[in-house]
């Protein structure tokens, strides 16, 4: 039997893997808690803490197995559930903290690194257990390690729930005061969403969503440092020759992810979900999006161009990665957080980027203003205003924005912080001092916009 | 692992020096796993070979074999890789 590829080809894997530190971020199982409701919370969380820790009782092994096998690290293995609030919404009480223990503890049991799911859509109102979740999220990130928390506030079909807005505001500032003595850590773990898609399998802001399967496999992958080691001798290319270059690195990192994903899906005997076409950068030396569109051509991301140059890249994914596996889902796109990539840290402290600059990045990659830590003073309206900018632009556009801010109380623009891991390290970017405040205390509902009545 | 075709793919890379082939082919032959080709390249000092390898009448697991190809690869300083084919086949081929 002849040999199907190169030695040439095969080193090109193990040096992605060992250089250029490509690897499979997560592969995330996703479970339905629906039949887990019931009118007492403690019996609620008992039923949850069953069904998670039997039905992903293979996942960490499996995920072990399949590393060894292809020689392709898997960094996280996570759980994402149904929304808590619909869980929770039947529960006598006042409190759904026993809910996200229950999580915590089976997602110690089983040795998966996060479990998302503390969750809530709220896009046109709040039900009772929204409200309930709500108020429970800054004591649930408080009293857990490995749960995160997202909330849909707004949708292109809705619009934006501004009341949702003002009370996520409100949480964020008391989450980051509860976790003072750690930089606000507790809102590393907080997403606001537009647009929360159902399937997605990173953190902070997975959930399984009502339209999904019973149990499902998602996959997601990583590599931005294989991209950036493809551009490093790309200088003398035009815009058409980098985006062929960029498809067909996406194209082979997801095809891994691909292989990955029905491999897991075959030996959980579960089935296989999607594929989030997402780079996804880590704080190590040139795992960065930052250094990708500075090979690009700019002196500093942040700089003028460099919407332009993320809407090549993120394209350029997506199109060399759709033809790689049988389902693209989730956010799929680029990453653009600030703490967990070093390239945008420096581009902050070197007055490249502001805030400003990285929400219209927003407009044309995957996620939002992720992993930023501003002021601790920011006022409830400012934050509130930030977070109704960025849920904007997904609402018009058809498309995931979501907030990852993390006010650091005691601290002041300019100033580093520390998250630790994959969270990363960072300054402090400064924010507006002026304030929106008539305007995001009206009250009610952003209509959805004209585009959305396609019927 | 043991049933049917199971095609490993074994890379070595390190420094150029006498006896690396013979090395790891004593290993693969030890595990009863077949060589089905065999490519190797040196650039300037940097050695580079890969086995492909018919794994289905192996004598171990496949982590026990791994195990090994990683003690062979501690005592000759260089660096050794055993991963599964399709993962190759999925990256290179459409």
């Amino acid at each position: 039997m002849t040999n199907p590829f190169s030695l040439d080809e095969v080193i090109e894997l193990i040096s992605a893997v060992g250089v250029e530190t490509f690897d499979i971020r997560t592969i995330t199982l996703g479970i339905s808690l629906n039949s887990c409701s019931d009118e007492n919370v403690n019996r609620c969380a008992t039923k949850i803490y069953e069904k998670v820790t039997r039905i992903g009782r293979n996942l960490v092994p499996t995920a072990r197995h399949i590393e060894k096998k292809y020689g392709i690290p898997i960094v996280n293995k996570r759980l994402s559930v149904t929304p808590i609030a619909q869980v929770g919404g039947a529960c006598h009480g006042d409190t759904l903290v026993p809910l996200a223990q229950a999580l915590d503890r089976a997602a110690d049991e089983l040795g998966v690194d996060f479990v998302g799911g503390f969750t809530a859509h709220i896009q046109k109102g709040f039900k009772r257990g929204d409200q309930l979740l709500i108020n429970s999220i800054p004591d649930a990130l408080c009293a857990t390690k490995r749960v995160c928390s997202s909330v849909n506030v707004a949708t292109s079909a809705a619009g934006i729930n501004m009341d949702g807005v003002y009370r996520m505001a409100q949480i964020i500032k008391e989450a980051a005061e509860r976790t003072r003595d750690r930089d606000g850590l507790a809102c590393a773990k907080l997403v606001i969403f537009a647009n929360q898609p159902e399937d997605n399998p990173f953190m902070a802001g997975a959930c399984h969503g009502n339209g999904e399967a019973e149990a499902i496999v998602h996959v997601g992958i990583s590599g931005p440092g294989v991209v950036r080691a493809a551009l490093t001798n790309a200088a003398d290319l035009d815009f058409g020759e980098l985006s062929e270059l960029i498809k067909k690195t996406s194209f082979k990192i997801t095809r891994v992810g691909e292989l990955v994903g029905r491999e897991a899906s075959r030996m959980m005997g579960i089935p296989f979900g999607v594929i989030d076409l997402s780079l996804a950068p880590t704080p190590a030396e040139g795992d960065s999006i930052a250094d990708i569109l500075e090979l690009m051509g700019l002196e500093k991301v942040g700089c003028p161009g460099t919407t332009a140059a993320l809407a090549l890249l993120n394209d350029a994914v997506k199109k060399g990665g759709v033809m790689a596996c049988t389902y693209a889902g989730g956010l799929s796109g680029a990453f653009i957080p600030v703490t967990e990539d070093a390239g945008m840290c420096g581009a902050v402290e070197a007055g490249a980027l502001t805030i400003e600059k990285l929400e219209a990045m927003t407009s044309v990659c995957s996620v939002g203003l992720d992993m930023v830590a501003i002021p601790g003073d920011v006022s409830v309206e400012v934050l509130a205003g930030i977070i109704a900018d960025e849920m904007a632009i997904g609402v018009i556009n058809h498309k995931t924005t979501a907030c990852r801010l993390i006010p650091v109380p005691g601290k002041k623009a300019g100033e580093v912080v520390d998250f630790g891991g994959l969270l990363g390290k960072g300054p402090i970017m400064d924010v507006s001092k002026f304030s929106p405040n008539r305007f995001v205390r009206r009250g009610g509902r952003i209509p959805a916009p004209i585009h959305s009545m396609r019927n | 692992m043991n049933t049917q075709r199971e095609r490993v793919v074994i890379t070595v890379l390190g420094a150029n020096k006498p006896g690396i082939l013979a090395g790891v082919t004593r290993i693969v032959a030890d595990a009863n796993v077949n060589v089905d080709d065999i490519s190797q390249k040196v650039m300037q000092d940097l050695f580079a070979l890969m086995l492909v390898t018919d794994f289905s009448q192996a004598n171990c697991t496949f982590e026990e074999f791994q195990g090994r190809l990683q003690k062979g690869a501690d005592e000759m300083k260089v660096r050794i890789f055993a991963q599964h084919e399709d993962v190759f086949k999925f990256m290179h081929r459409v």
